[in-house]
C-alpha cells in the first residue's frame, strides 16, 4: 500500500498493547509503551485510541495489531 | 554486564517493618535459573524458612516476571508467585496471564519483588518506578476485587497494574486467589489468603523505563517470523472469536455470540481469551461481566445450573469475594452430602445448599468469605470439614489431593477419563491438583500416537528421551509411558514460564524449545543454546521439589486419591482399559526417575544435586 491513512476501530480493541510496544521499540530503541505515540486508553468498558501530536502516520503500530482496531486504509 | 531484557532490580518489602529496599539482580543467578518462574523458585527457596507455616508473616511472597515480558514478542505476558500455600502447606507456583501487571512491573524496574512479613493494618503496595511505598488501605478493607481493582487504579491512573484480593483472601479462606487487573485468577491453593495473612490488600504498579533486548536485529528477525506464523495461522479468526470455549464449548456458540461484548488479552497477547460479557435479557440484563475467560463464567452450568445468565452472575460473585471456583463448588458438594447424611445437622444450615441455585450459592459464599458461621468451617476446606466433623466422613469426600479436589477426572468437573499427563499432573504438581503446568503445554486429547514425537521435539524432549516415552510406535504393542512424558511437560512450561510466555494451548504452539533459547539469547545476550536452556530448567524444577523435600513432603504425599480407583475410574491414555493403581504407582516413578529422583522416595538424588550445581 503506497499511502494510507489509519483507521481506528476501538471497539475490536483488546487492550494487548502491541501497538505501543511496537511504536515505542522503533523510535526509542526500548519497549516501553509510555513512550509510544500512539495511547491506548482501556478504563471505560470500551476502549480509547489517541494518537499524540508526534505520530508520523508510518503504520508500524497498524502491523502489528492482530484485531483490527487499527487498519490501513488507501488514500487515492 | 547489562543484560538485555531484565530490568535490572530486585524490590524487596518488609511489611512488618515498613522497610523497602532494592538490590541489583544478580546476573549469575539469574542466568542460571533462566528468569521469571525459575527465579522466582530460586528466590523462594532462598528466603522460606523451613518449617513454618503458611500463614505467618515470615512465609514470603516471591512475585516475578520473566526476561521476555515487557517486549512484543507474543503473549509474554506471564506473572508468577511462590509462596508456601495454606491448602497443602506446600511451596507452590502460581502463575497467570499477567494482564497490564509483568509489563509494568518490568517499566517500573524490577524482575522480582519479595513481600515478607505483616503489617499491622490493612496496606497495599505503590509501585510507581523508584517511588515504593506501602499505603494506607483500610478503606479498601473489605471490598471486592474488582471495587478494591478499580479503586487501586484511581490512586495512579490508568495503564497501571493491579494485583489484589477480596473478601475472601482477607479472611485467610483456604481456597481465596489473588486477581490480576481484576480478571486473571492467580493462586490455587490459597494465594488469596498469604496475602490476606500479610494484611496485603493489593499491589500496584506503574513504570516508564522501557525494557531493551541486547541483539535487536536478531530480535526482529525472530519475532517477525513468529508473528507471521501466527497471522498465518488458519483458526487464529476462531480462538479469537471463541477463546476457551473453543476447546470446551460449554454453551452453544450463539448464546456466547449473545453475551459476548469485548475481548481483553493481556499485553502484547495476538489471541486474548480474556471476556467482558454482557447479560442481554431476563432479570439479570445489563450485567457487565469481566472475566478470565466465559468458559468460567459458564462453569456453573456443569454443577446442574439451567440458567446461562445466573451461572454467570455466580461467578461473577465468586470472582468478587475472591473464591476458587472449582475449589468452592467441591466443598459445597461435599457439605451438601453431610447434610444428606445428617451429619450436618439442620439448625446449622440457615440456607439449603444446593449446587444449581444461584441464591444458595451466593449466600453460602459470603458466608464462608467472611467466615460467618458454619462458613467459618468450610471457608478451612476439607481439612476444615474433617477436623470439625471427624476423620469418618472422609467417605463422603470427593477425590482430595494435598488438600484440594483434581478437577479433572471420571467424576471431576471436567470430566475426561483418559489418563494422560494432565491428569497425572494433579497429583505430581507440588502445590497439588492444577492442570496448568501439565495440561496445554503438552495435552493433545486422543490424537494419535504419530503426531507425538513431532510435537514431543518442538517441546525440546531429547531424542533418547522421545524413545523412552514412545515404545514400540507404529506396532500393535505401542506404549506411552505417561509419567515419563510428565517430567517434559513440566519442563516445557518451566520453559515457558521462566522466560515469560503464557503456557495456554493456543499460544504455547507457536513457540518450540529452540525457539525460546534463540529468543533467550536475543533478548537477554546471555549465549544460550536448547542443551542450555535444559539444564537450566531441569535445575528450576528439582529446585522446586527440593524446597518441599526441605518441608517433608516426599513420595507418601503424591499420593494417587483411593477414589480414583472406585467405579467409572480412569481408563489408560492408549487403550482404553481401565487404569489400575500400579500402573498409576509406577508412572510415578517413571516420573521421578527421568528426572533423575530417587524412584522410591522422590527425593533428587546427591548426582543430579551435583550436577545442578543445587548441593
Ligand atoms: S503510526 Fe507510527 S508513529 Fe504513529 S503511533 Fe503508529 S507507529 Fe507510532
Ligand atoms: S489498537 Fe490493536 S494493537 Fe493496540 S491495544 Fe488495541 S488491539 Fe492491541
Ligand atoms: S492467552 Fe489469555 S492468559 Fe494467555 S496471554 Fe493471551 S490473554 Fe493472557
Amino acid at each position: 500500500m503506497e499511502k494510507f491513512t489509519i483507521r481506528v476501530n476501538p471497539g475490536s480493541c483488546t487492550g494487548c498493547l502491541l501497538c505501543q510496544l511496537a511504536c515505542s521499540e522503533h523510535y526509542t530503541g526500548s519497549f516501553n509503551p509510555s513512550a509510544a505515540r500512539v495511547q491506548v486508553d482501556v478504563s471505560g468498558i470500551d476502549c480509547s485510541i489517541r494518537f499524540t501530536e508526534e505520530c508520523n502516520g508510518c503504520g508500524v503500530c497498524v502491523d502489528y495489531c492482530f484485531y483490527e482496531a487499527l487498519r490501513k486504509e488507501a488514500v487515492g | 554486564m547489562t543484560m538485555g531484557g531484565f530490568a535490572g532490580k530486585v524490590l524487596y518489602v518488609d511489611l512488618t517493618q515498613g522497610k523497602i529496599r532494592q538490590e541489583p539482580l544478580d546476573p549469575v543467578i539469574a542466568q542460571k535459573f533462566i528468569g521469571g518462574l525459575g527465579l522466582t523458585i530460586k528466590l523462594a527457596y532462598d528466603r522460606i524458612t523451613p518449617g513454618s507455616y503458611a500463614l505467618y508473616p515470615e512465609n514470603p511472597i516471591v512475585l516475578g516476571a520473566g526476561p521476555l515480558v515487557g517486549t512484543s514478542l507474543p503473549a509474554t505476558s506471564r506473572v508468577y508467585a511462590v509462596t508456601k500455600l495454606p491448602a497443602s502447606g506446600t511451596v507452590g507456583w502460581c502463575g497467570g496471564g499477567g494482564g497490564n501487571f509483568g509489563c509494568q512491573l518490568k517499566n517500573a524496574g524490577y524482575d522480582q519483588v519479595v513481600i515478607e512479613g505483616r503489617a499491622d493494618r490493612p496496606v497495599f503496595l505503590k509501585i510507581i518506578d523508584d517511588r515504593v511505598e506501602i499505603d494506607d488501605a483500610r478503606s479498601l478493607w473489605g471490598s471486592g476485587v474488582e471495587e478494591g481493582c478499580e479503586e487501586l487504579w484511581k490512586t495512579v491512573g490508568r495503564p497501571a497494574g493491579v494485583l489484589s484480593i477480596g473478601p475472601a483472601g482477607e479472611n485467610l479462606v483456604s481456597f481465596s486467589m489473588a486477581y490480576i487487573d481484576r480478571l486473571s485468577t492467580l493462586g490455587r491453593g490459597g494465594f488469596g489468603a498469604v496475602m490476606g495473612s500479610k494484611n496485603l490488600k493489593g499491589i500496584i504498579v506503574k513504570g516508564n523505563g522501557g525494557i531493551r533486548v541486547a541483539d535487536r536485529k536478531g530480535y526482529k528477525d525472530l519475532s517477525e517470523t513468529l508473528f507471521q506464523r501466527i497471522r498465518d495461522y488458519p483458526y487464529l479468526k476462531e480462538w479469537q472469536d471463541l477463546g476457551l470455549l473453543k476447546s470446551l464449548p460449554l454453551v452453544p456458540v450463539e448464546v456466547y455470540e449473545n453475551i459476548k461484548k469485548r475481548r481483553i488479552a493481556c499485553v502484547s497477547c495476538p489471541i486474548g481469551d480474556k471476556d467482558v460479557v454482557e447479560i442481554p435479557d431476563g432479570k439479570l440484563k445489563g450485567l457487565i461481566v469481566c472475566s478470565t475467560s466465559a468458559a468460567n463464567l459458564l462453569t456453573p452450568m456443569i454443577y446442574g445450573f439451567q440458567d446461562y445468565r445466573e451461572a454467570v452472575r455466580c461467578i461473577a460473585i465468586l470472582d468478587e469475594l475472591g473464591l476458587d471456583m472449582f475449589e468452592f463448588f467441591g466443598v459445597m458438594g461435599f457439605a451438601k452430602s453431610l447434610c444428606d447424611q445428617g451429619i450436618i445437622s439442620k439448625d446449622r444450615i440457615e440456607t439449603e445448599i444446593r449446587l444449581d441455585s444461584l441464591s444458595s450459592l451466593e449466600t453460602w459464599a459470603k458466608k464462608i468469605s467472611l467466615r460467618e458461621g458454619l462458613g467459618g468451617v468450610l471457608a478451612d476446606g476439607f481439612k476444615g470439614i474433617l477436623k470439625e466433623f471427624g476423620e469418618e466422613v472422609k467417605r463422603y469426600a470427593p477425590p482430595v489431593v494435598k488438600g484440594l479436589i483434581p478437577y479433572v477426572g471420571p467424576k471431576a468437573p471436567l470430566a475426561w477419563s483418559l489418563f494422560g499427563t494432565m491428569e497425572l499432573g494433579q497429583v505430581l504438581d507440588p502445590r497439588g491438583p492444577h492442570v496448568g503446568a501439565s495440561g496445554s503445554p503438552t495435552y493433545f486429547a486422543k490424537r494419535p500416537l504419530d503426531v507425538f514425537p513431532r510435537h514431543l521435539d518442538r517441546m525440546g524432549v531429547p531424542q533418547e528421551a522421545i524413545e523412552r516415552i514412545l515404545l514400540g510406535l507404529g506396532t500393535e504393542k505401542q506404549q506411552l509411558k505417561v509419567g515419563r512424558l510428565l517430567k517434559y511437560s513440566h519442563s516445557w512450561f518451566s520453559i515457558l514460564g521462566s522466560l515469560g510466555i503464557c503456557a495456554r494451548a493456543q499460544i504455547n504452539r507457536f513457540y518450540n524449545a529452540s525457539l525460546c533459547a534463540e529468543l533467550y539469547e536475543a533478548v537477554t545476550g546471555i549465549e544460550t543454546d536448547l542443551e542450555g536452556l535444559r539444564e537450566r530448567v531441569e535445575r528450576v524444577w528439582t529446585l522446586l521439589r527440593m524446597a518441599n523435600v526441605r518441608e517433608g513432603f516426599t513420595r507418601k504425599d503424591d499420593a494417587l486419591p483411593e477414589k480414583w480407583f472406585e467405579e467409572p475410574g480412569f481408563q489408560d491414555y492408549l487403550t482404553g482399559k481401565p487404569a489400575i493403581r500400579q500402573d498409576l504407582e509406577q508412572m510415578i516413578e517413571d516420573y521421578y526417575d527421568e528426572w533423575g529422583w530417587d524412584p522410591k522416595t522422590g527425593i533428587p538424588t546427591e548426582e543430579v544435586l551435583k550436577k545442578l550445581g543445587l548441593t
